[in-house]
């Protein structure tokens, strides 16, 4: 054990070396894009389907061997911030990406054990996807272009996951949700789906527009915080001089630099050993166009338009209405984007920069409530769906919401946790879901499907796995991580908001409770019954995918099993006993905001509750809602199309079942308000009051005025001489009396 | 810098000029022979510019490559160029732009191909040196001789409605421009005091300006009222709020600002793809350039009366032009309207009047250059196909023309300013810049950053209409797709996106001095300016060169005046050498002596006087 | 000696006949002669100032007047021709041809 602990544990390579490989892990998948975006159609499938797959494998492999660098004892990562070496991290400074005045950004590599393990999740479960594609995409003519795209996503979540600052993070931020858009609309002959693409970036930019406006105010705080902080904020005048000196070199959206505007800002004020009291979050800005706003309510701010930002990529209310639409995409893309990585992208920026959440108990109250509100609100929804991969989407949108649930309560590793365990699930879930239209003549309504089980084993078992680790029906990966969440939501009172935990927790049993129920009335209309009667293909025609589709099936159910071994307290945590794997393994990182935590009691923690209760309950809720689900629809509700519903359901049915209108209030509040206004304005304002009034008028008129001159005109020489000379004589006389006056 | 650059940026200049003269000598039948040789000469002088930009030293002296020579003595006119970091970036847009709109035109002017690609040598030397003149004369009679050729473009290659569309442009630009010459005038005579001489020097009128605008900042700081003013400050006080309106209006025309911007839709629409190319990538670059270069410098205080007012407009701009986009059926109005927007996102930065904010506007003006050059261009190839206009017209595009729509795509995410393309890192450093501005409220940014979102709703709706869907009509199934002459003009403007997006530095080194620069004028005596500003304020330019011959009438010294309120002593060093005297004193015999009997009826002229 | 008043007094009598002249009469050469008194009036009062003033200055502006008054006369004679020989006429009132 002692040994194996340490082969794990001692890098193979020296530090230098991982450094500069770094961006390889990006590069890899970008090389492949480009490659299969530009030769792409001379290359030939094979080839092309070799090169991206391998581009994302080999990037694998980097991921693999740098995670077990990261992992090494002696690993230490040292910023211009800190005087102090950050523990089991690895970064590379590319240099200057661009400078303006006081701004500077770099292209800034770092890999720590949070975006270690998101880089194994993506490249891993990426390796796999594209591996499914091969097969998923065989008859489908713009396969170098899908290949390219997905290359390219993959790319791109990557730089997500390894900037080392907000900017970095940001090109990779849009960069997935431009990929996001290509491939969404990938048939883009069929106008609703390219539609879709469209719908999901321009959501998506609404978040960004929050998430640009937090950039900015975050480099005001910088800015001013480093001109107004004293000594006492850093404790020595060292850590003083090397946060002047990172903001100058590293510039303001540095992870670290933020960490360390985290560390440095107390809440307690009359914290003043030394004369001036020090800067805390109740002072307030000095100058520049923020003077006058405490640091505590900027901070709030900038959080929300952060959560704003993440509700966009993240898919939570008020944001969400583009992901069920990006389901118009290749199942494969929906199950890598719209499940694995992208959507979670929102929740990693949240652990990021998890130090500065906690300084907001207002903030976190707001993440966690939206959360809540969206995991059972998307689970509502999702009961009524018919279409295999709508109520995926619809699951991933609760699922998602889950995790904000527990950035909301501080419980940052819970969240990574389901992060992870939901990617393989999820993962299998889409792939599954891909395997049974791919069998049934792309048939996606489950009303239409029925004893799929028979013909297609190997998608039938996975997909029940993915459904019980899913449900939490059978303690797999699933059942520990929403477990965790809840039980940390339920131990956990954020200052000043106590009653918003009772709140969120009641709200995160009944989205559990939904999804156990959605999820086995898909897993029972699709694979359990008869076969339905208007089914696109006879049973017998239904068919059993090959092995590039099944390989990925039975590799993301095991590790949805296997995953379990991260909720499992096997740990030791000194006082409190043991700690799950992923709470352990994510120390390092979450550290700040712990200390921060504990420093400023703005989120309590209490270690009362005891794990075997919550245990109980999720297991005894996801039974009670899974028998639910079997029972009301073996007996009276309809699992077939053309059954009516029962008369005490429908009206909640019709209401899930269009989503509760929010797509048509949208519609009528923005979209249409906005066109109406841009056709106003372009047919009245610019068309009659500028051009036809302001513009033509002032030619018009000064036409007009000269017809009229015109007939002063008269051709007759004499006359003008005339003119001339009476203007000459009045001139003279005027002068004459000017002087003798 | 080195022994080249006394004569590079001439060459840079006049080799369009030249080659112009060469055209014009041309048989108007020799088509190919014509395009061949104006695309060298464009080809020539874009090199030369290319290593214009190269040479130029980013953190060197103000305005390098400088060239003085006399002109018009008499009036203190001399010819005077020199760039400085925008300047220089600029002068790199046009150069880049001009070999790429020959070969963009090649397969699409068919009548008059000979006076076409006259009217385009003509108008690359004029931008050229409009953007290069430190002598306001000279810049004058550059910006004039823009419009000519690029009437003629609009009114002879334009589509249907190109007479009407040709007037409207020029009618527009006028009005800006006589005001502004009115303004020049002005400043020729109320500067002469403290530069000690006439001069249309830049520089001169600059130096001679900066100490009365730094009294006249303190005045109005104070409230505007009882200031104890020096002459010059109080006619500045009087009258340079309408000097600093006529050149903003000049130069707000050009740019083209809310609500003075009805011209450019129409001119783009009417316009054929080399017009449009070289109006939105250079010409509307003149409007932010003039205020950049003149308008600000000239008039700080009285530029920030009106700060709060432009920047209004500027915001208006941008979230009206992205909204006009939504209204559109018109794929050129489209890009048109969208052009408002992005130079709105220009006149923010600048207005915003930091160092992130303004190096943004520069940056963001080529970024436009680019971007929407190769948006005109790319839809001019789609035209030359369809022949039409209408987003309706099109659809499924991307079927039939995969590479087409590849960089159509490409080009619209840097449009909409996605990360990695040049559009971001402009459109970041301008909001950036407005959210730390001292002078624009945070509201300022909140507002202009909606284009954001309305950005990418009008660009990938109408790429959505063009390129998605099933082909809506028969033709569509025939529309070929780029050739290779095609594709290596595009490609440069693809290449440039990707590379001014993820190596701006080169770039942003050459603008931020310049920047700096023009934060440090723009803020001359308000407690916002920046710490280093007094460095950075005084105008160093090149003297004018000892006249060959001995003068016959006046070579007025072109010499500075210090900084801050000329001091009698130096006004003495900058007295008048006794050669170049210049008031004429014709020897008068009196003339009691010889007609001593006209004396009755003489009056002497100073009794006159009263 | 004739003071200088007379002489202007004089040069403005002839230049009134003339401007008179242009302005009633309507045949062009008379028209045309009546500009050459206002011409020859200028003339006069030109001399009659540097006679006054003792210098050369307006002598020179005379030469200069009687110069113009010749290549004027000379043009304008040609033009009154050109104007006969195509429309038979040189009554003003028949050339009013520059109207809107």
């Amino acid at each position: 054990m002692e040994s194996i602990q340490h082969f794990f544990m001692t890098s193979p390579f020296d530090a230098d070396s991982v450094r500069h490989a770094l961006w390889l892990i990006i590069a890899l998948p970008a090389l492949g894009a480009l490659i299969n975006g530009v030769f792409g159609r001379w290359l030939g499938r094979a080839n092309s389907n070799l090169i991206a797959t391998a581009a994302v494998g080999g990037s694998f492999v980097l991921a693999l061997l740098t995670f077990w660098h990261i992992n090494d004892w002696n690993q230490v990562f040292t910023t211009p911030f800190d005087t102090r070496p950050i523990r089991y991290a690895v970064g590379m400074d590319h240099g200057t990406w661009f400078s303006a005045g006081d701004f500077i950004v770099h292209f800034g590599l770092r890999v720590d054990h949070l975006s270690g393990t998101l880089l194994l999740v993506i490249t891993g479960v990426g390796t796999l996807i594209h591996l499914y594609s091969t097969e998923y995409m065989s008859h489908d003519a713009g396969y170098w272009r899908y290949f390219a795209y997905l290359n390219l996503f993959v790319a791109m979540m990557l730089t997500l996951v390894m900037a080392d600052n907000l900017l970095l993070l940001f090109v990779g931020w849009e960069g997935v949700g431009l990929c996001s858009y290509l491939l969404i609309g990938f048939w883009y002959s069929d106008p609703a789906k390219a539609w879709a693409g469209r719908k999901a970036f321009i959501t998506n930019r609404v978040g960004d527009f929050a998430f640009l406006i937090a950039t900015f105010l975050t480099c005001l705080v910088m800015w001013s915080f480093v001109k107004q902080a004293n000594v006492d904020n850093f404790g020595n005048v060292t850590a003083q001089q090397a946060f002047a000196t990172g903001l100058r070199e590293k510039g303001p959206v540095d992870f670290s630099g933020l960490e360390a505007l985290a560390r440095a800002l107390p809440v307690d004020p009359g914290h003043a050993p030394t004369g001036t009291p020090a800067v805390t979050l109740q002072t307030e800005i000095a100058q520049g166009p923020l003077s006058g706003i405490t640091y505590g309510t900027v901070l709030t701010a900038i959080l929300l338009l952060f959560l704003l930002g993440a509700a966009g990529k993240s898919a939570q209310l008020p944001l969400y209405v583009w992901l069920p639409d990006a389901m118009a995409g290749p199942t494969p893309v929906s199950a890598l984007i719209h499940a694995a990585t992208m959507v979670t992208a929102g929740v990693y920026l949240f652990c990021r920069m998890s130090f500065l959440l906690v300084l907001s108990p207002t903030a976190m109250a707001f993440v966690a409530v939206v959360g809540a509100l969206t995991a059972l609100f998307a689970a509502v929804i999702a009961f009524a769906q018919d279409d295999i991969k709508k109520v995926l989407a619809y699951s991933t949108v609760s699922q998602l919401g889950f995790m904000f649930m527990a950035v909301g309560v501080g419980a940052f590793w819970a969240a990574i946790l389901h992060l992870v365990t939901h990617a393989f699930f999820k993962a299998c879930l889409f792939l599954g879901a891909g395997s049974v239209m791919h069998g049934n003549a792309d048939e996606t309504d489950i009303k239409k499907l029925g004893g799929v089980k028979r013909k297609m084993k190997v998608t039938y078992v996975t997909f029940t796995i993915a459904t019980a680790a899913i449900t939490g029906a059978i303690p797999l990966s699933g059942f520990f991580s929403k477990d965790a969440i809840l039980h940390a939501v339920h131990g956990t009172t954020l200052a000043g908001h106590e009653a918003i935990t009772h709140l969120v927790w009641i709200l995160g049993l009944l989205a559990a409770a939904g999804t156990a129920f959605y999820m086995t009335r898909v897993w029972f209309l699709t694979f359990q019954g008869d076969r339905a009667a208007d089914a696109r293909i006879p049973e017998e025609k239904v068919h059993e995918s090959g092995w590039a589709m099944t390989v990925p099936l039975v590799l993301l159910a095991a590790l949805s099993v296997l995953a379990i071994g991260y909720g499992i307290p096997l740990m030791s945590a000194g006082e409190h006993g043991r700690e799950p794997v992923m709470e352990n393994f994510l120390r390092p990182i979450f550290a700040t905001a712990e200390s921060i935590t504990s420093a400023q009691a703005t989120v309590a923690v209490s270690h009362e509750g005891s794990l075997a209760f919550s245990w109980i309950l999720a297991f005894v809720i996801a039974w009670v809602a899974t028998g639910a689900a079997i029972f009301a629809y073996t007996r009276f509700f309809p699992s077939r199309a053309g059954q009516p519903a029962p008369a005490f359901a429908k009206r909640f049915q019709t209401w899930t079942r269009d989503k509760f209108y929010v797509d048509e209030l949208y519609d009528l509040v923005i979209i249409k308000p906005i066109r109406g206004l841009a056709s106003l304005l372009f047919r009245v304002v610019d068309a009659v009051v500028i051009d036809t009034l302001a513009v033509r008028g002032t030619a018009w008129v000064t036409a007009r005025v000269g017809s009229v001159l015109r007939y002063f005109q008269t051709g007759d020489t004499q006359s003008y001489a005339a003119v001339m000379a009476l203007a000459l004589l009045g001139g003279v006389a005027w002068a004459l009396v000017q002087v003798l006056k | 810098m080195t022994e080249t650059s006394n004569w590079l940026l001439n060459v840079v200049i006049f080799l369009p000029l030249l080659f112009a003269g060469l055209v014009a000598f041309l048989p108007s039948g020799e088509r190919t022979l014509v395009r061949g040789t104006t695309f060298v000469g464009m080809l020539l002088s874009a090199l030369a510019s290319v290593w214009l930009y190269l040479d130029f030293v980013p953190n060197g002296p103000e305005f390098q490559f400088e060239t003085r020579w006399h002109w018009i003595d008499a009036l203190g006119i001399s010819y005077h160029i020199g760039v400085d970091g925008l300047a220089v970036s600029l002068i790199l847009l046009t150069g880049f732009l001009g070999p790429m709109v020959v070969l963009a035109s090649w397969g699409t002017v068919q009548n008059r191909v000979k006076e076409f690609h006259l009217s385009l040598l003509v108008l690359q030397t004029a931008m050229l040196g409009a953007l290069s003149s430190l002598d306001i004369i000279l810049f004058y009679v550059f910006w004039e001789a823009m419009l000519i050729p690029m009437y003629l473009l609009i009114g002879v290659w334009g589509s249907e409605d190109r007479v009407m569309a040709a007037v409207k442009f020029f009618l527009y630009t006028l009005v800006g421009s006589f005001l502004m010459l009115v303004a020049i005038l002005a400043i020729y005579f109320i500067s002469q005091p403290n530069a000690g001489a006439r001069s249309f020097d830049l520089a001169t009128i600059y130096n001679a300006l900066v100490g009365a605008n730094r009294e006249l900042s303190a005045c109005l700081a104070a409230g505007g009222e009882n200031c104890h003013l020096s002459p010059v400050a109080a006619t500045l006080k009087t009258w340079g709020p309408y000097l600093f309106l006529a050149f903003a209006l000049a130069f707000a025309i050009k740019v083209p600002m809310w609500p003075v911007h009805t011209w450019l839709p129409d001119a783009h629409v009417q316009a054929p793809m080399a017009g449009s190319i070289i109006l939105a990538g250079v010409m509307l670059k003149m409007g932010t350039f003039g205020f950049w270069r003149f308008a600000f410098p000239l008039f700080p205080a009285n530029g920030r009366e009106f700060q709060i007012l432009l920047a209004v407009l500027a915001v208006i701009g941008i979230v009206y032009g992205a909204l006009m986009c939504l209204a559109q059926r018109d794929i050129k109005k489209l890009i048109a309207y969208s052009s408002v927007s992005h130079l709105g996102f220009c006149m923010l930065g600048m207005l915003a009047m930091s160092k992130e904010g303004a190096t943004g506007s520069a940056y963001q003006m080529l970024n436009h250059g680019v971007s929407t050059g190769a948006l005109f261009l790319l839809f001019g190839l789609l035209y030359d196909r369809g022949h039409t206009r209408l987003m309706a017209d099109y659809g499924g595009v991307a079927k039939v023309m995969p590479v087409f729509a590849a960089f159509f795509l490409i080009i619209t995410f840097s449009s909409i300013a996605v990360p990695g393309t040049n559009g971001f890192v402009g459109e970041f450093l301008v909001l950036l810049g407005t959210f730390k501005s001292d002078f624009l409220k945070y509201g300022f940014g909140v507002f202009a950053a909606t284009a954001v979102i309305l950005g990418a709703a009008y660009m990938l709706w109408m790429v959505q209409r063009v390129f998605f869907g099933e082909p809506s009509h028969r033709e569509a199934h025939h529309l070929s797709d780029l050739n290779a002459r095609e594709i290596v003009t595009a490609l440069p403007f693809v290449v440039l996106v990707l590379v001014m997006g993820l190596m701006p530095q080169p770039f942003l080194e050459r603008i931020e001095p310049a920047s700096a620069r023009f934060v440090a004028r723009a803020t001359l005596g308000s407690p916002h300016a920046p710490a280093d500003a007094a460095r950075l304020l005084r105008m160093e330019v090149a003297d004018l060169p000892p006249a060959e011959s001995a003068p016959k009438i006046a070579a007025l010294p072109a010499a500075p005046t210090p900084v801050p309120a000329p001091s009698p002593a130096a006004l003495q060093a900058v007295e008048i050498p006794p050669t170049v005297r210049p008031v004429e004193t014709p020897v008068r015999r009196p003339i009691e002596r010889r007609f001593p009997q006209l004396q009755r009826v003489q009056p002497s002229p100073s009794a006159r006087q009263p | 000696m004739v003071p200088i008043t007379h002489y202007l007094v004089l040069a403005a009598v002839l230049f009134m006949i003339g401007m008179f002249g242009v302005m009633v009469r309507r045949n062009a050469l008379v028209v045309f002669m009546c500009v050459e008194l206002m011409l020859n009036a200028a003339n006069l009062t030109f001399l009659a100032f540097a006679r006054q003033r003792g210098d050369d200055l307006g002598h020179v502006n005379a030469f200069f007047v009687i110069a113009v008054a010749a290549a004027e006369a000379a043009i304008g004679l040609a033009v009154v021709i050109a104007i006969f020989r195509s429309r038979g006429s040189v009554q003003i009132q028949d050339i009013r041809t520059m109207k809107h």
